[in-house]
């Protein structure tokens, strides 16, 4: 009992320093934790996802929309990202809001083909979430409390970004 | 800070840029205007009901929604957050005002409505709500934001006072803004 507790206050311990540690690049703003809103949707692919099950790992979620000029923007970026990201320990909910297959086919296949967005078709999940406007990055912890907040279109492809992430995720850059 | 500041222009000009693309765009653009200091920049856009039609109705938006948006009178507000402090959007304390009074804005709740009597689809009332500017919000340092703002149509001129708080505890010095003149977007006959 003594070590799983011993256990456990390590393991704590180690995220909270890892998340306080790292050096935020512009955009990035730390948070008081608090817990992720649900977030089950289906792919283009009508694959489930659900946000629960991502695994004991961080999770990149975004909400984007093709009418955002900054989105079309960024969205290039994060399919940078995702291919690099491929092998680690990130997960990846990229949320159209509110659109058709449609819309979201033709924009992405455009932009950023690689990209198999989550469909939130109602925007019923974007309205839990509340972002602070489109698009919109929170990155939230193994345990499912949002850490840190991105505000704004960012250049993911860019080593800062990529750097941050790697620290984050406990990977070596 | 370059490319955020490109973004927000994208923004800005992402209705007009799309409503061209449609070949809908029937009224001169009309004028822009620009209050800036060394905390806030703040852009103000007035659409006309032309540009707005085609916009919502390039997303599907059905008739009975977009006789709606006729009836009111759009601006797309872009704000910059210039300052290292927390700059406070309350569109609570902004006022519109006529030679003869103050000048309706129409909530979001007042939308809400809206759709909801006309039984509008759930996802264009998410992305109508998406596309209005945030009713409050706590500007960091170096954010934009934008998105529209929408008051009762008139034809006559009004001026626009709207104030920000800043600081964490919304302590800090005030800044007041004030354009004169402004009119709404007027379709071309």
């Amino acid at each position: 009992m003594k070590k799983f507790l011993i256990g456990m206050l390590m393991f704590v311990c180690s995220q909270t320093l890892s998340a306080a540690d790292i050096s935020l690049p512009k955009g990035v703003i730390a948070i008081t934790p608090r817990l992720a809103p649900p977030l089950q949707l289906q792919n283009m692919d009508g694959e489930q996802f659900d946000l629960r099950r991502a695994g004991d790992q961080w999770a990149f979620v975004h909400f984007w929309a093709s009418w955002c000029g900054p989105c079309r923007r960024e969205m290039p970026t994060i399919e940078i990202l995702v291919k690099a990201f491929a092998d680690k320990p990130l997960t990846f909910a990229i949320i159209n809001t509110a659109e058709s297959d449609d819309t979201v086919f033709s924009f992405l296949a455009s932009v950023a083909p690689e990209i198999n967005s989550l469909m939130d078709y109602d925007g019923l999940v974007t309205e839990a979430w509340q972002p602070r406007g489109l698009p919109s990055t929170y990155l939230v912890d193994p345990q499912g409390m949002i850490r840190y907040v991105v505000i704004g279109g960012q250049a993911w492809h860019s080593r800062e970004y990529q750097d941050f992430l790697r620290q984050l995720v406990g990977e070596p850059g | 800070m370059h490319h955020r500041s490109a973004n927000i222009n994208l923004f800005l000009c992402v209705l007009a840029i799309g409503l061209l693309a449609v070949g809908t765009l029937q009224a001169a653009q009309p004028e822009r205007r620009v209050f800036e200091n060394d905390f806030l920049k703040l852009t103000v856009n007035p659409r006309t009901a032309q540009q707005m039609a085609a916009f919502y109705e390039g997303r599907g938006f059905p008739a009975e929604a977009i006789l709606l948006t006729r009836t009111a009178c759009f601006f797309t507000i872009g704000i910059h957050n210039k300052s290292r402090d927390i700059l406070w959007l309350e569109t609570a304390n902004w006022r519109f005002q006529t030679a003869s009074g103050p000048l309706k804005r129409v909530t979001r709740e007042e939308w809400q409505q809206r759709w909801q009597r006309i039984g509008l689809a759930l996802p264009h009332q998410s992305t109508f709500r998406w596309t209005l500017l945030p009713a409050e919000l706590d500007f960091q340092a170096d954010e934009h934001e934008g998105g529209n703002i929408t008051l009762s149509r008139t034809d006559k001129p009004f001026s626009l006072h709207a104030s920000f708080a800043t600081g964490r505890d919304k302590q800090g010095p005030r800044i007041d803004v004030r354009i004169a003149d402004l009119r709404c977007g007027e379709d071309q006959s």
